[in-house]
């Protein structure tokens, strides 16, 4: 497993990290009402294994067409994704389905949580879906639960929970069937500063722990404590891409240069 | 390390889609069952109907058979009294069964053998199908076809080649009528024709014998009241005189509603006297003038009143034997049982024909019902389908495939189908029952096909939740069809 050390030397590190995600040449255009609409106009990323990747950009900078295009969701216009270099455009419906339910865990900014399952029953969904027998998947969502704290809480439905815990359980969710790649879309933006900072706890513990690759899209300047490398996007381009260690991080604002 | 290698994502287990749709529908319980109630009004519709047409069918025909055994004494008065015209007895020998006493009684008047009296049935009934062709008519078309003709002078018509041209020549232009008859088999039934009348006949006149015979011992009593003594002698000198009269089975029958006529006569004569006129002003609080016989019938029906009603009979001088109050009672029942025969048979015109007693207005009336309530739940579904877009599309963020989602919805539908359809036949199942019972009262109670109701209940669920399905199919379609991307979207 690819281990996170300190960014010192990294483009030489970089080599010799298996490569997740690619994307070669992405663009994606939509014709709404007669109008050409391009939301991403050529983008080439290689995201590494193990790695802790935020996302940043102002809204309709084409960080979701970004995000929807590396997580199966939505196909390029012109380019191609490919995932652990199996290129996304070539796979079946089913195929698609076992890599979204397998390979990738999303965990989205409204949390959506299944509203009328209770919380154990929301981690193990994607497990049955799988194909996991009943049994174990109750056993690995208990375990899963327990990750993130919830484990005396199995039983409650998500209107019984508060924001936090929601999340916390869509964490777990995303988690179930050991996902190589982990999509945050604004985890912590509908949360107060102490629970967003549990949650971001939780993350920065299993990108340590258990070696789970983290692209996040967030506004969360805490984000940059933990992740390994910042990436801005603006008018669907790649602005700029640094390291941890390239950016300082003040209290009350951000400065790259 | 973590390698990505892809494969066909399986099929959840039907036990899980099962349980999440289950789950799912308890959660959105109410709008679930606004659709359901849907459901329930469309079957419950579809099976009250459907119902009321089994029962009024059944009811139909064993109204039909009650009147027919009520009525034996009718035939055989006329029977005994006048031999009948020609096209009675075509019409009556079209219709009888091979194997009916009327059949071999028939063939004994006209002195035939077996195959010949076969042959003359089935003339009989050609002759008949062309009458019920030009009575079923209206009077323009009739008209134009054949004139004015009526009976046996529609064949003595088309006989003559320009009538039958005219008639040919109507036909053709007509399109709404079909004559599904050829016209050669026509040509051979008007060329019997003399054969037949002359066999119809001689039918007469052995009838209008036998007739004589029986006038011979009447001894100025009318007929009635020897038929009321059809067990004994008078049975005798019937089978002698050639008619097939049954000692075992027509005989009693026969002479059993005769006695029960005579009765009748008697009592309605005795209510004209005035001790009895006055017994049932007095029950009526009313004058004697303004007594009629229904009153009489009404009181009769008590038992108490009955015998004051005999004994004011006997104070009046009138005869009185053969009468007890049981009897009086019993007929004033039998009276009552009657009118409700004769409000049943007014009531049971309309019953349809085919396999459901639907008639074609019905059945178009019920198609458009199951319409309306297929849209229904088309648009209940595409809203809950709208409502769900985030749940969907996390469902398929997380694995699921298009087929489960397709297959969620349209479970979804079938359990609110199977819900609505067993809530809603028996429904109206019960009112339709309910209705029917009001209408024709509680002694038609052994003339309801429980059986058939049954299998149309089956048939109104089954109905109802194969509905439900077609119904879902255009939104679960919609809803499998959706992108998963949707889920990233803040609501």
């Amino acid at each position: 497993m690819a281990e996170t050390t300190p960014q010192s030397d990294a483009a030489q590190k970089n080599a010799d990290r298996r490569i997740i995600i690619r994307t070669v040449g992405l663009k994606k255009s939509y014709l709404m009402k007669g109008v050409l609409t391009e939301a991403l106009r050529g983008m080439d990323i290689e995201i590494f294994q193990g790695e802790f990747i935020s996302v940043m950009g102002p809204s309709g900078s084409g960080k979701s067409t970004f995000f929807n295009m590396i997580g199966a969701l939505d196909s390029p216009s012109v380019g191609r994704v490919f995932i652990d270099e199996v290129d996304v455009a070539q796979l079946t419906a089913e195929e698609l389905a076992y890599l979204r339910c397998h390979k990738i865990g999303y965990i989205f900014q409204s949390y959506n949580l299944i509203k009328y399952m209770t919380a154990l029953e929301n981690v193990t969904t994607p497990m049955a879906f799988g194909g996991v027998m009943p049994d174990e998947a109750r056993s690995r969502g208990m375990g899963l639960l327990d990750l993130v704290g919830l484990k005396d809480r199995w039983h409650h439905r998500p209107i019984e929970m508060s924001g936090g815990q929601q999340q916390r359980v869509a964490i777990a969710r995303s988690l179930s069937n050991n996902p190589s790649v982990l999509l945050c879309d604004e985890p912590t933006a509908n949360l107060d500063l102490h629970t967003g900072q549990e949650i971001l706890e939780i993350l920065q513990r299993l990108n340590k722990e258990k070696g789970v690759t983290i692209i996040c899209a967030t506004h969360d300047h805490r984000m940059m404590n933990i992740c390994d490398r910042l990436m801005w996007i603006r008018d669907g381009k790649i602005d700029r891409i640094a390291d941890r260690g390239d950016v300082h991080i003040e209290v009350g604002g951000i400065d790259g240069h | 390390m973590k390698s990505i290698n892809i494969a066909d994502q399986p099929w959840l287990s039907m036990r899980r889609t099962i349980s999440i749709t289950v789950d799912g529908i308890r959660y959105r319980l109410f709008r679930a069952s606004v659709t359901v109630a849907v459901i329930v009004v469309a079957v419950a519709f579809l099976m009250n109907i459907l119902a009321e047409s089994l029962i009024k069918r059944s009811v139909a025909s064993n109204t039909r058979e009650r009147i027919d055994t009520s009525r034996v004494i009718y035939n055989w008065s006329a029977k005994l009294s006048s031999p009948g015209s020609q096209e009675s007895i075509i019409i009556e020998v079209a219709n009888c069964s091979p194997d009916s006493d009327l059949y071999r009684e028939t063939q004994r008047f006209a002195a035939m053998n077996d195959d010949d009296m076969a042959a003359f049935q089935t003339h009989a009934q050609k002759i008949v199908f062309v009458f019920d062709f030009f009575n079923s008519l209206d009077y323009a078309k009739r008209r134009a076809m054949i004139h004015t003709a009526s009976g046996l002078e529609i064949l003595n018509r088309l006989r003559t080649p320009e009538n039958m041209e005219q008639f040919k020549l109507a036909l053709s232009r007509i399109r709404s009528v079909h004559f599904d008859m050829s016209f050669d088999e026509l040509d051979a039934v008007l060329a019997k024709g003399p054969e037949i009348r002359k066999q119809v006949k001689t039918i007469i006149t052995a009838r209008r014998n036998a007739i004589a015979v029986i006038n011979k011992t009447l001894k100025g009593k009318t007929i009635l009241e020897k038929l009321a003594t059809a067990n004994g002698p008078f049975g005798d000198t019937i089978r002698q005189a050639g008619f097939i009269f049954d000692a075992d089975q027509t005989a009693p029958l026969v002479a059993d509603q005769a006695q029960r006529l005579l009765d009748i006569l008697a009592l309605e004569e005795s209510m004209e006297e005035r001790p009895t006129r006055q017994l049932i002003a007095q029950q009526a609080n009313i004058l004697p003038a303004d007594v009629n016989v229904m009153m009489m019938w009404k009181y009769l029906d008590g038992k108490r009143f009955a015998t004051r009603y005999l004994e004011k009979m006997q104070e009046g001088g009138l005869k009185t034997e053969g009468l007890t109050p049981d009897r009086l009672v019993d007929l004033a029942q039998g009276r009552k049982e009657n009118a409700a025969l004769l409000r049943a048979e007014r009531l049971t015109l309309d019953a349809g024909k085919g396999v459901l007693g639907l008639g074609e207005r019905l059945g178009w009336l019920l198609f458009v019902s199951m319409l309306v309530c297929g849209i229904g739940i088309t648009n209940a579904m595409m809203m809950a389908v709208t409502e769900r877009f985030n749940e969907i599309a996390t469902l398929k963020c997380l694995g699921a495939l298009d087929g489960f989602i397709m297959i969620m919805f349209v479970l979804e539908s079938c359990f609110m189908g199977i819900v609505g359809g067993v809530i809603g036949s028996i429904l109206g199942g019960v009112i339709g029952l309910g209705r029917m019972l009001a209408a024709f009262g509680v002694n038609f109670l052994g003339a309801i096909p429980i059986g058939d109701i049954l299998v149309g209940m089956l048939m109104s669920v089954l109905l109802g939740t194969i509905l439900a399905a077609v119904a879902a199919v255009l939104p679960s379609f919609k809803a499998a069809r959706l992108a998963p991307m949707k889920a990233m979207r803040v609501e």
